[in-house]
């Protein structure tokens, strides 16, 4: 009964000033028995649609927790979470597997696609649960992606960061509304982790709204407009990173005494 | 100054803009500081002039037979200067320990987004050296990064200790 009617304001979109809001927590906490690390405490935090933010933070600080809450993946203990105008706590578990099979994009650390499918394959299971198979669309993503030649390819016979790309084309395959990325970086080398920020770069200038958890600040202020910073399960920090592009002097100042010389 | 002067004869002004080039525009010098650096290395027998002043007074230099030892060690020897800490956050947090009010957290949360700006800005420096072909500048950025990475990681690491005045009591 929920999906037509909740799931309207996605397509509605737009707001003024080209800008409108995409998810917005407020007041969540979540608490996990046994007292496990990741909580949350009391927290309200909005994204606007076209953002790329970062959540950084150290391990077990909540960040993780948060995406999943964005997700729909895991519920807050208390506090609404509103993804798109829905909020996210009306729904039932059918109504929060339609949420996101068809409007969130995952893309984990450790990739998890099926090793008995081929990339190609592994791309088109979300179309294919959403009944709306995309073979066109898939082999786009991979051509987009820089993958098109290891279509018909295992996982088994993928780089680290192929792997990864073919789950970020999994990830798009039905235009999620959100993107969200888990250490899309954390099992990758420094090169391929890289590029892949690279992509994920590319597709926000392409207008995607994306969220991404990460350990990286060299990689995430590379790309990401915010950064919101996570502690012991608050917020601690939020800035968004712009300005005015800084010249070499503005931004280094290099001394040496022997160097003079 | 006398790499720059290894393998190819300068005027004093080209010294100073193969040096600024050279740095990317990171370290300024002004023509005065050449020409006192020039005639130094000449009283110890670094350089020395090559045939007369041309016209406007301009001298050519070139590395002597010791200028080019000079150079070679002072290439091979590794930098065990002092670590150089100039910022003013260092200063800061000392005195934030033993002030009252001292808004500690405060300055570190204030602190760390400086470092985050500073980091995206680092970045779109990097991207620029690259673009322009400028591996070496692309190279001082990285160096820079991986410093101001670390100045975050510091940040982090001051916040989430209990802050109390134990530091300044052995003063």
């Amino acid at each position: 009964m929920d999906g037509r009617i909740i799931f309207r304001t996605f397509r509605d979109g737009g707001g003024e000033d080209g800008m409108s809001e995409l998810v917005r927590l407020t007041d969540v906490t979540k608490v996990y028995q046994g007292g496990i690390t990741g909580a949350l405490n009391d927290v309200s935090v909005a994204v606007e649609k076209g953002e790329f933010t970062a959540i950084m933070g150290p391990s077990g600080s909540g960040k993780s927790t948060m995406l999943n809450l964005v997700a729909g993946v895991d519920r807050p203990t208390s506090g609404t979470v509103v993804v798109g105008g829905t909020d996210l706590g009306k729904l039932g578990e059918t109504g929060l597997a339609r949420f996101r099979r068809d409007h969130i994009g995952f893309v984990f650390q450790f990739f998890y696609l099926l090793p008995n499918l081929t990339a190609l394959e592994n791309v088109l299971i979300p179309a294919q649960l959403k009944g709306n198979p995309a073979p066109g669309r898939a082999r786009e993503l991979l051509e987009q992606l820089g993958i098109a030649d290891i279509a018909n390819r295992y996982p088994a016979r993928l780089s680290g960061g192929q792997q990864q790309r073919v789950a970020i084309a999994r990830a798009l395959i039905n235009k999620p509304t959100l993107l969200l990325a888990d250490e899309p970086t954390g099992a990758l080398d420094t090169r391929s982790g890289a590029q892949v920020m690279e992509l994920l770069g590319g597709l926000h200038r392409d207008g995607q709204t994306i969220l991404l958890v990460t350990h990286d600040a060299k990689l995430a202020t590379r790309h990401a407009t915010r950064v919101i910073s996570v502690m012991d399960g608050q917020i601690v920090d939020d800035a968004r990173l712009d300005g005015p592009e800084r010249t070499a002097a503005d931004v280094i100042r290099v001394r040496g005494e022997e160097a003079s010389r | 100054m006398l790499g720059l002067l290894k393998g190819e004869r300068l005027h004093g002004y080209e010294v100073k803009n193969r040096f600024e080039a050279m740095l990317g525009g990171t370290w300024d010098v002004n023509i005065g500081q050449i020409y006192t650096t020039l005639q130094r290395l000449e009283r110890d027998g670094l350089v020395r002039p090559v045939g007369a002043r041309g016209d406007r007074g301009k001298l050519l230099y070139e590395l002597s037979p010791d200028g080019h030892k000079a150079l070679d060690e002072w290439l091979a020897q590794p930098d065990f200067g002092p670590q150089q800490l100039h910022q003013d956050i260092y200063v800061k947090l000392l005195l934030a320990t033993r002030i009252a009010n001292g808004d500690l957290k405060g300055m570190l949360a204030r602190q760390k987004r400086a470092y985050l700006q500073r980091l995206r800005d680092l970045n779109r420096l990097e991207e620029t050296a690259r673009r322009d072909g400028r591996i070496d500048l692309a190279r001082l950025v990285r160096g820079a990064l991986l410093h101001t990475e670390a100045d975050l990681k510091w940040m982090d690491e001051l916040s989430s200790e209990r802050f109390g005045t134990e530091g300044a009591k052995t003063v």
